[in-house]
Parts: structure tokens; sequence; C-alpha cells
């Protein structure tokens, strides 16, 4: 993992001494507010320093892996030209395996031992769940984790969170509203995964129905982390379902749509974007086609917004092995949003006006991927419906095609 | 006055014989009480050396065991409670140093002997043994607590191991009796085998051995955390359950999928519980090491209460010993207290005394009387005598000071006798000045009225002289007409007159004519004399304000043009020195000029005399008159000097007399200077007169700047022959 490690050398000394005092008050108190003087942690004249706690390893750590290429690219993109007010940006990634223990602990460690500036890209909702508090005991900014859970919504709750992504609430409020009115849908089933990130999908696809007086025809759990999902195939199945939404990580969820398959029990199958679009196309195979996706990012493949064109010769230029995917689009937009914050803020850096320069902010453009923040603590609303194709690959959607079409 | 002060001070040093005699005295007294104060400060280092070397170091090793044991009995529950290897490496060491100070204690207090001592120093050994024992059964402990935490570490393994094994084994379970399917690429089986009731009891076994799995291990880690002996029992009774549970279970499973590793896996937990390394087995070993180590805590504790118990015994027999040292000490330093006191109390009446009597009534006294004598005589009272009696150094003082007095009173009187004397002879001085002045005045008094008597009878001499005299020359004057007439007549009869008779007639005519012209001549001269000697007797003219220098120079001029008139051979070289300060000074002018006049006159001729004689002999000469004028403080001065044949000394205090010249009698009246003198003292001045005879005359006139308003008579002249 690259690791931008620079102390203050041109600063002076004097500088870097009131940092380490800073330093020892914070460990001393274990609750240091928004930190004052002249430095933040983190921050020297030459780098800024962020921190990343995700999985991987693991059934998710796709999902972890990808995220860290985007954000990665989209730092060397910005430091190739030049970094920002002069600091390279650089990125220290610890894995917590989706577990949230360790979460809690590579969040402590980022913090206290490598003093980042601010956390990025976390994946997954209960990691998040562990991890926030941590953060907002330590004033650290929490940015563009990938997760649409609502609890991180809370904006007043959370003075340290900057999301980027659309919430859950969202994207099931998508698939429902689109399953109804474009496939006139009547029975809609859920699996879920039995830990938060499950209970948030299952609780925005429960409200989405509610609104149209509907309630799930059957639910289904699967244990997290594991891949006993016959259980609640066999639950869903006998609800009868026309559709059944799944909340859950590619693992789990390629297994049962394959079960079902297997069983020609096919209804539409619709999964969210934590799902790990690229993942779940790949362990599906031919099974796979007319699965869709929810996204709260552009299709990669495509060229609208500029931003994905940049994304893909950013890629292109830093990591010409990877293949484009939207998690690490996203990650490239959580990139692209520090860096803007960054910018936003000016040379003299600090906590306070990273958050103040994003939270704060009308209209942020990122190479025509907008993002709002206003009276939220949320970048985007946008919600992109995807399908895979026979061919296993993903084809952007505007509404859900006929059944006919898919084969 | 300081410097009194200071005489006062030193002279108090001074008084030696007194004076040493009262510090011998101060002296001794201190002395005295230093051997006191030595004497008792003796006998205290006695008594402190004493309880130094007996009573401090049995309370030191007293106080010492009684630390230490308090420490050792204090760091046996933290040996026992070290939680890591190191943790007991380091209560180890601070032990091992406790221990070594609190045996030297103890051998320190079995050497002083005892029946307290030897109590407590067996009871010390035996506080030391149990501690030994402790830290002994310590090592048993942490190889125990090793194999406990392996044993956890693995229970926490094994339980995910199991959990892994049977989430997924119950979901395939509950599928497989659903819907046949194993696999995605095998074939569904048979209804009748999936549904059948043997898979249904697989399934419920599964979920039992997942109840059980989760409850061993709950069982087993609740055994790791207890505390309480008793209660180990009834949790390994449970557990023994539970493993006949799964036994019976994994038994009814029989040849189910997986079945075996599941076997594998709980006969591993069943071991980890019941085996003679498991759980339970290690906890009880534990937990009994614990008691042991608890029961020996508790012993040392008694121990150690009965160690301070004889402790204590010793530290009161020491603190009796020190009392009773202490109470000598006390002893000595009242003996000592007191005595100082007494030596205080007599130092300070003595002190007291000496200050009262001797430097009080005897020295001060005297010395302050001395002072004030000395201030008085500072004041100039020198009269009153300095009696001061005695035989130090103030009565030699006093006795000084009298003899500087009367000296004082010689001198004064000797000044006194002196000034008289000087104004005496200064009164003197004064008296012949006036004496001189007076005399001056007196002569000038009897030459003023010398010469006023000679001037009055001068101008009456010339008044009776001047009508005969007129007489003379008119009839001098009518007896030439009528020779004249004669003359002519004669000539008409010439012819009628002899030859012989004619010569004698014209002769005779001829004579006759001579001898008037000298009638006349001489005549005109006795009129001119007569007329200076009335100008003498003149009336006084107006003064009024006149530049000198103009008069002066009109004066010079008129007597030069005057002379060169009668003989146009004479030349005169005339130097003037006017002083542009001079001014206007109140004169009769007329009169001062006429004196400038007179004497210019004079050097003119005088020159011109010397002249001549110079011609005759062939010598070369320049006439030179200097005329300097010069205005004084309270003065004018006009200087007029020629280089003529000047005045022999004998005749020149002669010249200012009337009618003394030295001219041919025809030449001069012997009035000019006379009456240039008379003019020159009316306006208080004088004229003086330098002069060397062949060489050269000076006049020096003198004119007061305030004139005196005196006016004195003078008579008439009109011209004057400069003395030569």
């Amino acid at each position: 993992m690259k690791r931008s490690r620079t102390v203050a050398l041109r600063g002076g000394r004097r500088r870097a001494t009131r940092w380490r005092r800073a330093i020892a008050l914070s460990c001393a108190a274990a609750l240091p507010a928004f930190a004052q003087g002249d430095a933040p942690p983190g921050v020297s004249d030459e780098a800024v320093n962020f921190g990343q706690s995700a999985a991987f390893s693991g059934p998710s750590q796709a999902l972890g892996t990808a995220m860290r290429l985007g954000i990665e690219v989209a730092f060397k993109e910005a430091n190739a030209a030049g970094g920002v007010h002069g600091r390279q940006l650089s990125l220290h990634s610890l894995d917590d395996a989706y577990e949230p223990e360790a979460a809690i602990a590579n969040t402590r460690n980022l913090l206290q031992e490598e003093r980042v500036f601010a956390l990025i890209g976390a994946v997954g909702t209960p990691t998040s769940r562990a991890a926030v508090p941590v953060a907002r005991e330590a004033g650290v900014p929490y940015v563009a984790p990938f997760t649409g859970a609502a609890f991180l919504r809370e904006a007043a709750a959370w003075p340290n969170v900057v999301n980027l992504r659309a919430s859950y609430d969202q994207e099931t409020e998508e698939m429902v509203a689109r399953l109804i009115a474009d496939r006139g849908v009547k029975r809609i089933a859920v699996v879920y995964q039995d830990d938060s990130f499950g209970r948030a999908g299952y609780a925005g696809a429960v409200a989405a129905l509610a609104r149209r007086d509907m309630v799930p025809v059957a639910v289904g759990v699967y244990p997290r982390n594991t891949t006993a999902v016959k259980t609640a195939l066999l639950d869903v199945r006998r609800g009868n379902p026309g559709a059944v939404i799944l909340i859950g990580a590619y693992g789990p969820v390629s297994a049962l749509i394959a079960w079902a398959r297997h069983l020609g029990f096919n209804p539409v199958f619709i999964t969210i974007s934590f799902v790990g679009s690229n993942a779940l196309a790949q362990a599906l195979g031919p099974a796979g086609a007319g699965v869709f996706v929810t996204q709260v990012v552009p299709f990669p493949g495509g060229s609208q917004p500029a931003v994905v064109a940049e994304y893909a010769k950013a890629l292109r230029l830093y990591a010409p092995e990877a293949a484009p995917g939207f998690v690490s689009l996203e990650g490239y937009l959580a990139g692209r949003m520090a860096a803007t914050g960054l910018r936003r803020c000016g040379r003299d850096l600090n906590r306070e006006c990273f958050l103040a320069a994003l939270r704060d902010a009308q209209a942020i453009d990122l190479g025509g991927f907008g993002l709002r923040f206003g009276d939220d603590n949320q970048g985007s609303d946008a919600v992109f419906l995807t399908m895979i194709g026979a061919d296993g690959r993903y084809v952007p959607v505007a509404t859900l095609p006929p059944p006919g079409l898919v084969r | 006055m300081p410097s009194l002060l200071q005489r006062v001070l030193r002279s108090r040093f001074r008084i030696a014989t007194q004076l040493y005699a009262a510090l011998a005295g101060a002296v001794g007294i201190t002395l005295l009480a230093s051997l006191v104060a030595w004497y008792s400060f003796d006998q205290v280092g006695d008594v402190q050396e004493r309880v130094n070397k007996r009573t401090v170091p049995e309370l030191a090793a007293s106080f010492g065991i009684a630390q230490r044991s308090g420490a050792l009995v204090a760091a046996a529950p933290r040996l026992a409670a070290a939680a890591t290897l190191e943790d007991l490496d380091r209560v180890r060491v601070s032990l091992t140093a406790e221990r070594s100070a609190f045996q030297a204690h103890l051998g320190a207090l079995l050497a002083r002997g005892g029946s307290h001592n030897e109590e407590a120093s067996r009871r010390g050994s035996a506080l030391i043994a149990n501690i030994d024992a402790i830290d002994a059964s310590m090592a048993e402990r942490f190889t125990l607590l090793a194999r406990t935490t392996a044993l956890r570490q693995e229970l926490d393994t094994l339980r995910n191991h199991l959990s892994g094994m049977l989430v997924p084994a119950i979901d395939d379970q509950w599928f497989f009796t659903m819907t046949g399917f194993r696999s995605l690429d095998a074939p569904p089986a048979p209804r009748a085998e999936h549904l059948s009731e043997m898979e249904f009891d697989r399934y419920r076994l599964l979920a039992g051995l997942r109840a059980d799995a989760g409850l061993g291990a709950q069982i087993l880690a609740s055994a790791f955390n207890l505390s309480d002996a008793p209660l180990l029992e009834p949790l390994r009774d449970r557990f023994q359950a539970t493993s006949e549970s799964i036994e019976r279970r994994l038994s009814g499973l029989g040849d189910a999928p997986g079945a075996e590793r599941m076997a594998a896996a709980f006969e591993r937990l069943q071991t980890m519980g019941l085996g003679a390394e498991g759980g339970f087995a290690l906890r009880a070993q534990e937990l009994a090491i614990a008691d042991r180590q608890r029961a020996l805590l508790a012993e040392n504790r008694e121990l150690a209460v009965n160690l301070l118990v004889e402790v204590e015994g010793l530290v009161s027999d020491a603190q009796g010993s020190a009392g009773r040292d202490t109470r000598a000490s006390a002893e000595a330093i009242a003996t000592g207290r007191n005595l100082l006191l007494v030596l205080n109390a007599v130092g300070i009446v003595g002190a007291g005394l000496v200050a009262w009597l001797f430097i009080g009534r005897v020295l001060l006294r005297r010395i302050d009387k001395l002072s004030h004598r000395m201030v008085a005589m500072a004041d100039g009272d020198l009269e009153a005598e300095v009696d001061i009696t005695g035989r130090d150094e103030v009565a030699d003082m006093a006795a000084a000071l009298e003899v500087f007095r009367r000296h004082a009173l010689e001198v004064q009187r000797l000044n006194l006798v002196e000034k008289l004397a000087e104004e005496l002879k200064s009164k003197n001085g004064q008296l012949e000045d006036a004496l001189d002045e007076l005399r001056h005045a007196q002569d000038q008094i009897v030459a003023r009225e010398k010469l006023a008597a000679l001037g009055e009878l001068t101008a009456g001499v010339a008044h009776e002289i001047k009508n005969p005299l007129n007489f003379v020359k008119n009839f001098a004057e009518a007896s030439e007409e009528l020779l004249e007439e004669l003359n002519e007549t004669i000539t008409e009869v010439r012819e009628a007159i002899e030859e012989e008779q004619r010569g004698l007639i014209e002769e005779i005519c001829q004579d006759l004519t001579e001898n008037l012209g000298r009638i006349r001549g001489h005549g005109d001269r006795a009129d001119r004399i007569v007329q200076d000697m009335l100008k003498m007797g003149r009336g006084a003219a107006d003064r009024q304000l006149t530049d000198i220098n103009q008069l002066v120079e009109q004066n010079v001029r008129l007597a030069f043009h005057a002379v060169r008139a009668a003989d146009s051979d004479f030349a005169l070289d005339i130097q003037q020195d006017f002083d542009p300060e001079m001014g206007e000074v109140e004169v009769v002018p007329q009169d001062v000029g006429r004196v400038f006049l007179n004497m210019v006159t004079n050097a003119c001729h005088a020159v011109d005399e010397r002249r001549k004689a110079e011609e005759a002999s062939g010598a070369s000469y320049t006439p030179t008159l200097n005329v300097v004028t010069k205005r004084r403080a309270d003065h004018v001065e006009v200087r007029i000097r020629d280089n003529g044949s000047g005045i022999p000394q004998d005749v020149i205090d002669k010249i200012f007399n009337p009618f003394f010249t030295t001219k041919p009698t025809d030449q001069g009246t012997g009035l000019g200077l006379a009456l240039s003198s008379d003019i020159v003292r009316e306006h208080g001045g004088e004229i003086r007169v330098e002069s060397e005879a062949g060489a050269f005359t000076e006049m020096i006139v003198d004119l007061p700047l305030a004139t005196a308003p005196t006016a004195a008579e003078g008579s008439d002249a009109d011209d004057t022959e400069t003395p030569a």
C-alpha cells in the first residue's frame, strides 16, 4: 500500500513542535475535539494523508479493493496535476474484513498511530456503524462511506460525515417504483442479510412498499458472512413473488440466484448497489442474465457524464490492468470529492474548513456528476438502473425491460 | 560639632586603664558563662551519644522491620496477583530487595539479643518462608494459566469452526429436505428420499447440535471465568450432560454429509472440557492454587500482625531507654540554663554599673563639660577658666585646653596693641600730609599776596607815570614838528648864513632830530611797560566753553607770523599733536590764549637765538616746535616744547617773577610769564617748566576740567620776552 508519511520539514521546527504538543494533548485527553492550531494531524506542507478501513479479505473483499483503487486513481490524478494547493494526497488503507470490531480497531489505529487527516471510502454499514462514532469523537471527517444506510444521513447526529452516494432508501424506492411501474409486479419479496446493512435495505424496501399500501409477500434472512441462503430462498419462494429484492453481498446473493434458477424459480431479481456489481456478475455467470442492480454512480463503461470518461482515462493511466467498475468509479468520485473539498478550503487547511467546504456546498460539479448538499449531508440523490445482459455484462437501462427482452 | 563628637569617641577608647578594667570584668563573666555552657553541652552530648549508639539503632531496626514486614505483606498479594511472567519478575525483583532489607534488620535485631528480638526474628523467618511458598506456587500457576489461555483461544476457533460447519449444513439439509437438491450440478433426489422422516430427523439433530455446540462452548467459557471452586462441579456436570447429548445426536446423524468432520470437532470440544488436560481440570487446579495462596497470604498477615506486636515491644523498650536518656539530657540542659541565666544577670548588672558609675558619671559628664567649654571658647569666651579635675586623659585635655585659652587671650591682647600702633602711624602720616599741604598753601598765599601787592603797586605806579609820560611823548612830537619848521626856515635863509654856521646849524638840527627820535622811542617803550603793568590789575573777564585745541593752534600761528613778520629769515618746524578727545573747557579764552601766545613767542625767540649762534659756528640746525595737547582724568595738559637755547638751572625759579627778563632792556618787559602764571593760577591750574640749557625748553600748562570760580586781579601787559 502506498503510504505517504511526510513530516513538515520545510514548515519549520516551531510548527512541528506545536503539532506534537497538539498530538500529545489529544492522546492524553483521548477526546480531541476539532483540532486547533496551525496544522491538523495528517497535514504537512507537502502532503495530506487520508485513511481507509475496508474489507480487503473475506466475502466482501472485492468492494474494499475496488473502492481503494478508485480513490487512489483519483489521488494520483490530482497529485500529477501538482496536488491540491501544493500538497500531495495519499491514502493509507487497513483491512477490516467487513467485521465491525476490526473496523473500530483500524479506525483507532488510523487516527492515533497513522494520524490521518480524514477517513474516506469505508465499506459497509455495520463497519461504518462501528467506526463512525470513533471518528466523530476525534472530530475526524468521515467521507464517502460505501453504504447507503439511513442512519449516516442524519446530518445533525454526525457532524463529521459527508456522504457521496444516494441512500438505500432511495435505491429501494427506485426498485419498488420501477417494479410496479414497468413490470406491474404485485407480489414483491425481500431477502436480506441479518445485519445492520440488511436491515437498513429491508427497512427501505418495506417503507417503499408501505407507501403503496403493500407489504412484502415473503421475507428471507441469511446469516452474515455465510452463503447459507437456501433456507431464505425456500422462505421467499413460498410467497410466490413476482420480484425479489435482494439486500446482501455478492457471494450469498449470487448463490441464492443460482439456486433459484436451478429450482426454476425465476422472479425478477433486483439487488442493491452494495452487492458489488462486477463481482456479482462474475459469480453468477450465465445465471446472471436479467438480474437488475440499482447503482448510485453512472455506468462506468459509458462516456456520459464527462467524469466517467475522465475516470476511464485515469484508470488507463494509473491502473492499466484494472477494468472499469461501479465500485471503483464510486471510489474515484469519492477521491475527486475529497480533493474538491481540500481545494475549496485553501492552503490554510483544517478539518472544520474541509467539512464545511463540502457540507455547506450548494453545488459541486464533478465533471457532470452533480453533488448538492444543502440541508443534508448527502451529495448525490441519483440512482441508476443497470441490468446484467446475456453476455454477463452490465447495461444501463432507464426502465425495466419486459422479460422477453432479457434473454 | 562632629569633630568634637569624634574626639569624644576617640578619647573614650583612650580611657585605657579604666575601660580595660571594665572589659576584663566582662570577658571574665563571658568566659565563666562559656565554661558552664561547655560543661552543659558536654553532658547533653554524652546522653545524645548514648541515645545514638544504643536506642536509635534499635528504634531504626524496629521501624525497619515494621516497615519492611508491611511492605512484604503488601507485596505478597501482588505476587499472587501477577497476571504475566513479566509482572511476576518485576514483583520478584522488588520483593527480593524488600526481603534482603528485612533480613538485614532481623539480623541486626538478633545480634542485640533479648526475648522480643528472638520472637520477632522467628516470626520474620516464617513470613519469608511463606512468601517463598507463594513464589513457588506462582510458577505452577503460570503454567496452568498458559494452558488455559491456549484452551480459550482454541475454544473460540472451535466454536466458529462448528458454527461454520453447522449453519450451512442446516441450510443445506433443510433445502435438501424441501427440494431434493444437494448441489447445483447434481440431479434432485427422489421425493421419497428427500422428504423422508430420516431427513427431517437429521435436520432436527443438526439444529440440536448447533444449540448444543453453543451451549457447550458457553459452559466451558463460564468455567474459565469462574472464581468460586465449589461452583465448578455443577458446571462440569452440565457440560457432561451437553456432551452426552451431542454424542447422542451425532450417533443419530449417522452417515449424513459432513458428520464425520463434525464428530471430530465435537470430540475435541468434549476433550477440551472433560479431558485430563481439559478446562475443568485446569481450572480446578488453578482455583486450588489460588486457595492455597490465599491461605498463605492470610497466614502472612497474621504473622505480620504478631511481628508488629513484637516490634512494638522492642520499640517501647527503646523508647523507655530513650526517655531516660532524654530526661538526663533535659536535666543537664536545665542546670546549664539556670547557671547561664545567673551569669547573664551578673553580667548585665555589672555592665549597667560600669555604664552608670564610670562611663556616665565619671567620663561622659566631664567630657560634656569640656565640650561646653570648647564651644564657649569657640564663640569667643576666653575669660572663664577650664576647671576639670581628675587624673585621666579628660583632665589632660582640660589642662591642654586651659593652656590653649591663655595663649589665645595673650594673642588677642597683642593684636590689639599692634592695631593701635598701626592706626597712630597712619594718623601721623595724615597729619604730616596736612602740614605739607598747609605749608604749600601758605607759600602759595604768600607768593600770591606778594604778586598781588606787586601788581597793585605796579598798576598804581603805571597810572602815575602815564600822565608825565604822555607829556614827554606829546612834547617830543611837538618838538620834532618845531624842528622841521626850523629846518624849513633855515633853508629859506640859507644863503644868508655863513658856510661855517650853516654846517654847524645843520649839525645841531641833526642831533636834535636824533635826540627827539630817541625820546619818542623810549617814551613808546615806557608806554608799553605801563600798558602791561596796567593789565596786571585788570578786571575778570567771562568764562566760556572753549575748544582748547583750536585756541592753542590759533595762538601758535599768530605768534609764528608775528615773529616771521619781523624777521623774514625766521623759519620754524611746527609739529602739532592734538588729542581728539580734548573737547571744551570752561576758560577765559582771551587770557588763556595770551598764555599760549606768550609761550610760543618766547619759544620762537629762543630758537632764533640758538639759530644765530649755530649759524655763527657753522653748524646745521633746524628750529623745531612741538605742541601737544592731552586730556587727563581731571585736567587738560598742553605741552609747548622748543629745541632752543634752554634755561639755565639757576634762573628757572625766577622766570615767573614780574620784571625778570634776560632780554636786553629794550626788548622785554619781564611781565609775560608773570602774567601767564597769574592767568593759569586764576583758572586753578599750574605751569611747570622742564629745560636744559642749550638743548630744549618745555612749558607744561595744566588746566582743571572743573574750574574754581575764583578770579584774581592781574596787571596789564602787552608782550613778554622769553627769559633765555
